[in-house]
């Protein structure tokens, strides 16, 4: 552990509108976001649909250009995306005519590599995350799950710093999802990879992060910022765990009300 | 089966027209296997056999040129916004000329030769492959090149790795469904020019009046292009199974 955590990646008054957008400036999708993700920290981003989360996990990754404000990744800034920024979005993205084992040694193949140079850290990888039994399967013969779980073992080959997770599990059903969340907290906790994931289930945020950011609607924006490092949110039934989902849950629920009540009147920005 | 029946039945009495203009197959199929049966006069004369097989070389040697001809034609178009915006009106355009009408065409500049079959069915699949290897690579879904950049690639490499595959099994299976009209252009190209394969078979049969050869050639004709079919298919379900 650093005794004086690096931050690997920080946003600073990120502004994101899209052209044609009715509305402009404040009004846009993101509105004036200030983040630091630091070394080794496992980020979760609440906040309900449409309110810009998955956009601000683009911005972060450098799949998007911001629209004002900076986004800088180890001080530099990030003008495209990198390998040491991986992206896992809510659809597997698998190649369909890749086994298991190809799709997860991609990364390396689509660089350039030799495969007899990768070939044994994607059979370590693979026996690592469980997948070893099923290396010569093909997509269309993996369950939900396993696909996702192929396509973070594709993400995590290329070793990148920060691993970026647009609401991994939501297409998966709660017993698969609790399956995969336990799955990727084993995995961050070994690797101790730097991650972002994006969620609108607050359990699901809870339960994985060590710092959670609740991304408020029009504009999206942070409304909260909590560290939740501490041993009780790591049980979904523990007092304190239960105690912040509700607490979250009407903090979403403000916000949607919020809206609801005047639709056309937008909520006045906080200054940094 | 029962149309064979009938047809059989009323074969079967030598004293009726029909017979002498349509025999039945028990009469023209056992020519087959005539051990020294050719068909043409001379030098030009050749086996049942090597008429079918040059007819399948001058099909699958167009095919397979239009094929990779079209897979590389189209990503190179889509390569750039404008190439796409010009190109493809024209090929628009190209597409629906029927093969069998580039057969005078290919007969003036080729001659008689292998090489005018093989331009014909080239021209019949090459633009219908060609807009539809564009249409393919706009349908693949953006995050599978997202991914591919992500992870690192160069654009070479994407194309190689991501874009190519992600086509092959659609532009294929449109292969397979316009080898049809390919076959049936060859096959009028050699009816109306070229003096061997398996449509001249068939022509020959006309010329000498011989019923026996028309129907084998015929049925020939339909026996091919179902096998031809059908190892189309199996190629697919082998080498270009997956559906992006």
């Amino acid at each position: 552990m650093h005794l004086t955590p690096e931050t690997v990646l920080s946003c600073q008054q990120l502004c994101k509108h899209f052209p044609g957008d009715r509305n402009q400036g404040e009004s846009g999708i993101l509105a004036d976001v200030n983040l630091d993700l630091v070394q080794g920290d496992f980020v979760t981003i609440l906040g309900q649909s449409g309110c810009g989360k998955s956009t601000l996990l683009k911005l972060m990754g450098g799949f998007l250009p911001p629209s004002s404000g900076h986004v800088l990744f180890h001080g530099q800034p990030l003008s495209k995306t990198t390998p040491d920024i991986g992206m896992v979005f809510q659809d597997h993205n698998l190649y369909p005519w890749m086994n298991v084992e190809q799709n997860i040694g991609f990364g390396f193949r689509v660089r350039g590599d030799q495969p007899a140079t990768y070939r044994h850290l994607v059979r370590d990888l693979m026996d690592h995350v469980g997948l070893s039994h099923a290396r010569q399967l093909y997509p269309h013969q993996l369950s939900g799950g396993m696909k996702q779980r192929v396509a973070i073992a594709r993400s995590l080959a290329v070793k990148p710093d920060v691993l970026l997770l647009d609401e991994p599990f939501s297409a998966l059903d709660v017993q698969l999802r609790r399956r995969l969340q336990d799955f990727l907290l084993a995995i961050w906790q070994e690797m101790s990879t730097t991650m972002a994931l994006v969620t609108h289930n607050v359990e699901e945020a809870i339960l994985l992060g060590q710092t959670l950011i609740v991304v408020g609607d029009r504009p999206g924006r942070i409304i909260e910022e909590i560290s939740i490092s501490a041993p009780e949110f790591r049980d979904r039934y523990h007092p304190d765990f239960l105690a912040l989902q509700r607490h979250l849950e009407s903090v979403l629920e403000r916000n949607t009300a919020a809206i609801a009540h005047d639709p056309d009147q937008e909520i006045i920005v906080p200054g940094p | 089966m029962i149309v064979i029946g009938i047809w059989e039945w009323v074969g079967s009495n030598p004293a009726n027209p029909i017979t002498q203009v349509l025999p039945p197959p028990s009469k023209f199929l056992p020519v087959l296997f005539e051990s020294d049966f050719k068909i043409g006069l001379g030098s030009q004369s050749a086996s049942i056999y090597q008429s079918v097989f040059v007819t399948l070389v001058r099909v699958f040697t167009g095919m397979a040129i239009a094929f990779i001809g079209s897979v590389l034609c189209g990503m190179l178009i889509s390569l750039s916004k404008w190439s796409e915006l010009f190109i493809l009106p024209i090929l628009g355009l190209m597409a629906p000329i029927a093969p069998i009408a580039w057969v005078p065409l290919a007969l003036v500049v080729f001659g008689i030769s292998n090489l005018t079959a093989v331009f014909i069915v080239f021209m019949g699949v090459f633009f219908t492959l060609t807009i539809a290897t564009v249409a393919e690579i706009k349908r693949i879904p953006e995050n599978l090149l997202i991914t591919a950049k992500n992870l690192g690639g160069n654009k070479f490499n994407q194309w190689r790795m991501v874009i190519l595959p992600a086509v092959l099994p659609g532009v294929f299976t449109l292969l397979r469904l316009n080898f049809i009209a390919a076959w049936m252009a060859v096959l009028a190209a050699e009816m109306t020019g070229l003096r061997d394969g398996l449509g001249a078979v068939v022509m020959t049969g006309r010329n000498l009046f011989n019923s026996n050869l028309i129907l084998l050639g015929i049925c020939i004709i339909g026996i091919t292009g179902f096998a031809v079919d059908r190892l189309l298919l199996l190629i697919q379900q082998k080498f270009f199974w997956w559906r992006v």
